[in-house]
């Protein structure tokens, strides 16, 4: 039975109850009743029923209090008030306290029914305004959230759209647009209607190849029939721009992940007639960074490779950085600073570029001798640039060095050259007046057919005519700079052929050559020619020693060739008059010239710049009245460094610098 | 009577040289191969002119100079300079005149000739 169907039936008359009880049952309800207000009010908080049916009359609370009692607690609830014929007045009252209505006595069955009815159409109305109140709010709650959902996306929308109708607008057309964003480190394409690609910029055909004309979601993997997966379907449906994450693969094979964002973009009507697709590939930024690697690396090449010494020095000329060539000739130390390195100081150097540049941020020059790693003189020119960082302040100084040894060595070279030049034409003057003596004693001898003079006239001149030649050969040896014409040659038989050039001259003055050379010795690198010369020169020099020696002693040279660990040791000893320490000092310099029997002395200058040319020392030990002994010591292998060509004044090349 | 002429040079090619041109143009010859030794045979042989060369092995010939225009004796003898330093010498003040090496002969005796006869 329905709940709605529960009737509280209050009546003081037994038999009323009984008799509208059970007309109230045959009408299908569920009837309690109750005797009096108070157990009504009782029965009443128990079942709540939604109808009650009280007579107005009643001793103790009467109807009116029944029904307002009610009514407060349940204002819902259908009073329905049984009155008497003498009580309208308070019928009447009743309807005011909100009774639903009232039935006289003697009830009729059919009023009571008409009145129960009204009485539950009312509680029907009632519960649909009910419903529908509630109904309603709810629907206004979520309409309300739409709205503002909706409000939200169509603000992105509208950004979104308004950037591409900006695009569009500015690119004037789809063609035309894509160039600009061929700019763009993105994948971007423009899809139309048809859900076909119409436009891509540079990176997509790059990547994807030439997609124009193919379907939107290929690149994805998807089929256009699947409708709800393809943002770019979907923008064209909702005419809203979409976003979503999908996976790509390039040309080369490689899976990426992109973000994608999709906008409409409008005709003037306001259609959805082309949609732009940008993806968004965060792998991009491995490839960018890629790039910078390889950048770097090659900027490493250059600082390294570049010919001359770079270092990178601070405030306190602490070496931060050096290129390859500064750290193998001159060390790779870790924090040193740089006039320890380059000059072995304690403090910076006088003249130092690099302090000018802090003070000043200008280029400056300087040239300095420096030494390598490895003891030897390099004599630099040096540029130095400063170095700011951000706000502008110097913080650093890049210092590079260009080796120009070559080129000192060559203007040496030159100005000895004209040193040499000054100091023997005193000596060839001397020449050239003997030789005047000469022929002036063969034609005064001639006139006074004196044979005698003719003969010592013609002698002079072919001695002074053979000096004139030596001299000139030296000069023309000694201007130019030659490579060593070098060769594995056998030491035994390099000696004795020596031996046997020098020993006719040295017999024809009476003088004894003694050999002595060491058997076990094999072969050396040496150029032959020069070397032998070299010799030559200074056995020659131990003859002219001996003939000016007046002492009557007979006379010897010792010729002996021995060797030790790394080299081959040639000993020229003679018993002639012996050198004093101011000749000795002097020997090998351009100022040893000597006139008389000697000759001009450039020979042993020669021979001994022959020698330190193969890396090899001539040792002299004399004393006057004792003789000397010359000492030429010969490495046994040449240094890679000599084998290479030198810088030859004729055919100067730049890669030697 | 014969003029007398010292020589002195230390290249002995030369020496043999300047001899032969002036014995054979009637000059009596007596030589030296450096300034000490020419100051000796100087005060030998009272030469009436001098040829001098400057620079040789063992002392200058401007030492040699110094020496003779301090002496009373000598300090009139006339001098030529005949060497391969060119030009005048400031340390030779009153030479007859200063001969180059390679020397013309012609020269020389012209202007031997005006000065010693």
């Amino acid at each position: 039975m329905e709940t709605g169907k529960k009737i509280l039936l209050v009546d003081d008359e037994e038999g009323i109850r009984k008799v509208l009880g059970i007309s109230l049952s045959d009408m299908g309800y569920d009837v309690v009743t109750a005797e009096n207000g108070e157990e009504a009010l009782s029965i009443f908080k128990e079942i709540s029923p939604p109808i009650v049916l009280t007579d107005i009359k009643m001793p103790g609370m009467d109807g009116v209090t029944l029904l307002r009692t009610i009514k407060e607690v349940s204002p819902d609830t259908e009073v329905i008030m049984i009155t008497g014929h003498g009580d309208m007045d308070l019928a009447i009252k009743s309807l005011k306290y909100e009774a639903t209505d009232f039935v006289v006595k003697p009830i009729n069955d059919d009023v009571l029914e008409i009145a129960l009815k009204r009485a539950h159409e009312r509680i029907n109305m009632r519960q649909q305004i009910k419903d529908y109140t509630e109904n309603l709010e709810t629907m206004v709650k979520e309409q309300s959230a739409r709205l503002i959902e909706v409000e939200r996306l169509a603000a992105v929308g509208q950004a979104i759209e308004g950037l591409s109708s900006a695009i569009w607008n500015f690119a004037g057309g789809y063609e035309g647009g894509i160039q600009y964003f061929n700019e763009m480190p993105c994948l971007v394409a423009i899809h139309n209607s048809d859900l076909k690609i119409v436009a891509t910029n540079q990176l997509y055909r790059e990547r994807l190849g030439d997609r124009v004309g193919g379907d939107s979601c290929e690149i994805f993997g998807k089929k256009p029939s699947a409708h709800s997966e393809c943002s770019v379907e979907k923008t064209f449906r909702t005419g809203k721009g979409q976003r979503s994450q999908e996976k790509i693969k390039y040309l080369s094979g490689e899976e990426v992940p992109v973000i994608v964002h999709t906008a409409p973009i409008r005709s003037k009507d306001n259609r959805v007639e082309l949609v732009l697709e940008i993806s968004a590939d965060a792998t991009e930024v491995k490839r960018l960074r890629e790039e910078l690697e390889t950048t770097r690396q090659r900027h490493k090449q250059l600082f390294d490779e570049a010919p001359c010494y770079i270092t990178v020095q601070d405030k306190n000329y602490n070496v931060t950085a050096a290129n390859r060539r500064f750290k193998e000739d001159f060390g790779d130390d870790t924090v040193m600073k740089c006039f320890e390195i380059y000059k072995q100081r304690q403090t910076t150097c006088p003249s130092c570029p690099v302090e000018k540049t802090f003070k000043d941020g200008k280029s400056h020059q300087a040239e300095m001798v420096v030494t390598s790693k490895t003891g030897e003189q390099i004599n630099v020119l040096i540029w130095t640039a400063p170095i700011k960082n951000a706000t502008g302040e110097i913080t650093q100084v890049m210092e590079m060095s260009t080796n120009i040894t070559q080129i000192r060595k060559l203007e040496d070279h030159l100005s000895s050259l004209g040193l040499l030049i000054g100091s023997i034409s005193h000596g060839i003057k001397g020449l050239l007046t003997g030789l005047d003596g000469g022929m002036y004693l063969v034609e005064s001898g001639f006139s006074k057919e004196n044979r005698e003079q003719v003969k010592e006239g013609w002698d002079i001149v072919k001695l002074v005519v053979s000096r004139i030649r030596g001299m000139v050969l030296d000069i023309l040896y000694y201007a130019k700079h030659r490579d060593l014409k070098w060769e594995q040659v056998n030491v035994l038989s390099f000696a004795e052929d020596v031996a046997f050039t020098i020993e006719p001259k040295i017999r024809i003055q009476n003088i004894k050559l003694i050999r002595k050379f060491d058997p076990s010795m094999g072969e050396f690198e040496v150029d032959p020619g020069i070397v032998r010369s070299a010799l030559i020169n200074i056995l020659e020099n131990a003859i002219d020693a001996c003939t000016e020696d007046k002492s009557e002693r007979p006379h010897k040279i010792t010729f002996g060739v021995i060797q030790d660990k790394n080299h081959i040791i040639f000993d020229v000893y003679d018993n002639g008059t012996g050198m004093d320490k101011e000749t000795r000092d002097n020997l090998f310099t351009l100022f040893f010239s000597s006139k008389g029997n000697k000759g001009t002395g450039l020979g042993l200058f020669i021979s001994n710049r022959i020698i330190q040319q193969h890396g090899g020392v001539i040792k002299v030990d004399t004393a006057p009245g004792k003789g000397s002994h010359f000492r030429i010591m010969l490495p046994k292998f040449l240094s890679e460094s000599l084998k290479s060509p030198h810088i030859d004044d004729e055919n100067a090349s730049a890669d030697n610098l | 009577m014969a003029k007398k002429i010292l020589v002195i040079d230390d290249d002995p090619i030369i020496v043999k040289y300047l001899v032969s041109l002036l014995n054979d143009n009637g000059y009596e010859t007596c030589t030296a191969d450096d300034g000490v030794r020419g100051y000796e045979v100087l005060k030998k042989e009272k030469p009436d002119l001098i040829t001098l060369d400057l620079q040789m092995a063992e002392e200058w010939g401007t030492n040699f100079y110094r020496r003779i225009s301090k002496n009373k004796e000598f300090k009139d003898i006339p001098v030529i300079v005949i060497s391969g330093m060119a030009g005048r010498h400031l340390s030779i003040k009153n030479a007859v005149a200063y001969l180059p090496k390679p020397f013309d002969p012609d020269k020389l005796l012209g202007i031997l000739k005006s000065t010693i006869g």
